[in-house]
């Protein structure tokens, strides 16, 4: 499968804080990855990184073209929501339909308008007086009017009501599965997208702390809810993470056999937001497994 | 091409009192001439053909004063929109959303300094040149029907035509001469954090006071003092001949001392070259800092 994303070596520093420290990745066509880590890990930074927007160290390579240099030729096959309405507040909202129109070579004005005539988006009006909900749509609306092979999202839909965050996935989706699109998503609600994913990508502090396809992950990890009396056993098989449910201890494995879990109590795959808590608790031993202790 | 129109429609879109503004004072202008003041003309002998003398007729006066209010509320919109066409997407983040785009930042720039430097001026001209039209249609109405049908005597084809290419070179010469200054307070625009006018007035000022106390040279103060002198002498000189001799006096006075001018003295003049140059360095060095600063 062809690579649309390969990053070598990727670091970027601000000032002294390493917001990005030697990462390295590949992405590959028509996959949906979902970058997970948390508020101020680096994910926002790697997405700028990607789409050219932020000089970096390293190599970042997006359908071999080095993302800093060729920033405007990416952009004809990048789109690209960020966090926040960055749409200006001032535009109009025909005047951003015909904008779009007029400096991008793949926007199709027919399918933009398909897209907003399901909402209640008034043409003339400007963005400054649309809800917060409104301007998301109309962003979605044009970044999906854009024959694009790469959508990168950094947390479209932070802000927003369920009904909103419903809409704009399931629109997503569709698009997804009408157009093979390579979509790169970093979010913090998990449960309403992980679903999705076809790869999870989580950063910590800068790094890849995991990087694998879903498909993986059955036989990466193993989420066992401990048995009464087994504690020790499970314990002695170094657990990733331990937390406790309904007074029963919940451990998370990484690379154990699940036929070596298989008599300590009821074998599951973790959720990717157990898994992400996992990582993450793993790396800095703190009052989670010590709790457990006590209480076994 | 196609994207750089764009480009500069959408600079029009957001900074609308670039075109509102001009328009206001032409329909002010034109209220003025058709209800204020009496009918009193010239009783001199009638104007004939435009005269080679740099005295002014009394209807060359006229369409000059016409055309002062047009230049002066244009130079100040072009001041506070170059300052602010570079911070202000910055400042509400709507840079991610432009740089999303597959448009290049020496477009971005380019369309940005066509807006300030061309677009306006030249609209401000034909804005004048339509205004003076229609004043003096009004004010030949005015007088005929007072004058019991007489025809109006000031009215001038061939001295409006000539104050009109009078005026036109000298602003070809005022682009030129001032190409270095917008350079100059885009780059303040796009280097600002904070405050766009601070960065553009004061380091001038301050570099000015250093150099006079420090090396006694007045070398930057002349280049501000030129800058602010012109710009106060097109204010509130205009009256007497200058916009009639703009042209030749701006530049080449200096250049040249004695010397009556022209357009070739004015090509001449390695001032006026000295400061292309400066401006296309200053201008390479906006498109950097637009494409490499990363603080949104």
């Amino acid at each position: 499968m062809a690579n649309l994303i390969e990053i070598e070596h990727l670091s970027k520093r601000y000032g002294k804080l390493r917001a990005l420290d030697d990462v390295s990745l590949r992405v590959g066509a028509g996959r949906i990855v979902g970058l997970i880590g948390r508020n101020g890990a680096g994910k926002t930074t790697l997405l700028k990184a990607i789409l050219g927007l932020t000089p970096y160290q390293g190599s970042v390579r997006v359908f071999g073209l080095e993302a800093s240099r060729d920033r405007s030729a990416l952009m004809s096959e990048i789109c690209f929501i960020a966090d926040t309405g960055v749409l200006p507040r001032w535009l109009r909202v025909d005047h951003a339909i015909d904008y779009v129109e007029g400096v991008h070579p793949r926007f199709d004005r027919r399918r933009a308008e398909a897209v907003l005539t399901d909402t209640q988006i008034p043409r003339r009006a400007r963005i400054g007086e649309l809800s917060k909900g409104m301007i998301t749509q109309l962003h979605l609306a044009l970044i999906l009017a854009i024959d694009a092979r790469l959508l990168v999202l950094d947390e479209p839909t932070l802000g927003l009501d369920l009904i909103y965050r419903r809409q704009f996935f399931d629109t997503l989706l569709n698009d997804y599965l009408d157009n093979e699109r390579t979509i790169l998503l970093a979010t913090h609600q998990l449960e309403e997208v992980e679903h999705l994913f076809t790869d999870v990508l989580i950063i910590d502090q800068g790094r890849v702390a995991l990087d694998t396809a879903v498909e993986d992950l059955p036989q990466r990890f193993v989420q066992l809810s401990v048995a009464a009396g087994k504690s020790e056993a499970a314990r002695a098989l170094h657990p990733l993470y331990t937390r406790e449910v309904l007074g029963r201890p919940v451990m998370v494995f990484e690379n154990q056999p699940r036929e070596a879990l298989a008599g300590l109590g009821e074998i599951s795959t973790p959720r990717i937001a157990d898994l992400f808590v996992a990582k993450l608790s793993a790396r800095e031993p703190g009052p989670a497994p010590l709790q457990v202790g006590a209480v076994a | 091409m196609k994207v750089l129109l764009m480009q500069m429609r959408r600079e029009l879109w957001e900074h609308r009192s670039l075109w509102i503004a001009p328009l206001l004072v032409g329909l002010l202008l034109l209220a003025a001439v058709a209800t204020v003041g009496r009918i009193q003309f010239y009783q001199g002998p009638a104007p004939g053909p435009a005269a080679t003398s740099s005295v002014n007729t009394p209807f060359e006066q006229m369409v000059l004063g016409w055309g002062i209010p047009f230049y002066l509320v244009s130079l100040i919109v072009i001041v506070v929109y170059l300052l602010d066409c570079l911070y202000g997407e910055r400042r509400d983040r709507s840079i991610l959303f432009w740089r999303s785009m597959p448009v290049s930042d020496t477009q971005t720039v380019l369309a940005k300094l066509l807006v300030g430097l061309l677009i306006v001026p030249v609209g401000a001209f034909l804005l004048s040149a339509v205004t003076s039209l229609l004043a003096s249609a009004i004010l030949a109405l005015r007088h005929h029907v007072l004058v019991n049908g007489q025809r109006a005597p000031l009215w001038d084809a061939a001295a409006w035509l000539h104050m009109q290419l009078r005026v036109l070179y000298s602003l070809i010469v005022l682009i030129l001469w001032y190409a270095p200054y917008a350079a100059y307070l885009m780059l303040a625009s796009v280097w600002a954090r904070r405050s766009a006018y601070a960065w553009a007035f004061v380091p001038p000022v301050l570099v000015a006071m250093f150099e006079n106390i420090l090396l006694g040279t007045r070398y930057v103060g002349g280049v501000v003092q030129r800058g602010l002198n012109d710009v106060l002498r097109l204010a509130f000189n205009l009256n007497r001949q200058f916009a009639y001799n703009l042209g030749d006096q701006l530049p080449t006075r200096r250049a040249a001392p004695g010397n009556g001018g022209g357009a070739s003295a004015f090509l001449e003049n390695p001032q006026m070259w000295l400061g292309l140059l400066a401006a296309v360095l200053m201008l390479l060095l906006v498109i950097r800092l637009r494409r490499y600063r990363d603080d949104s």
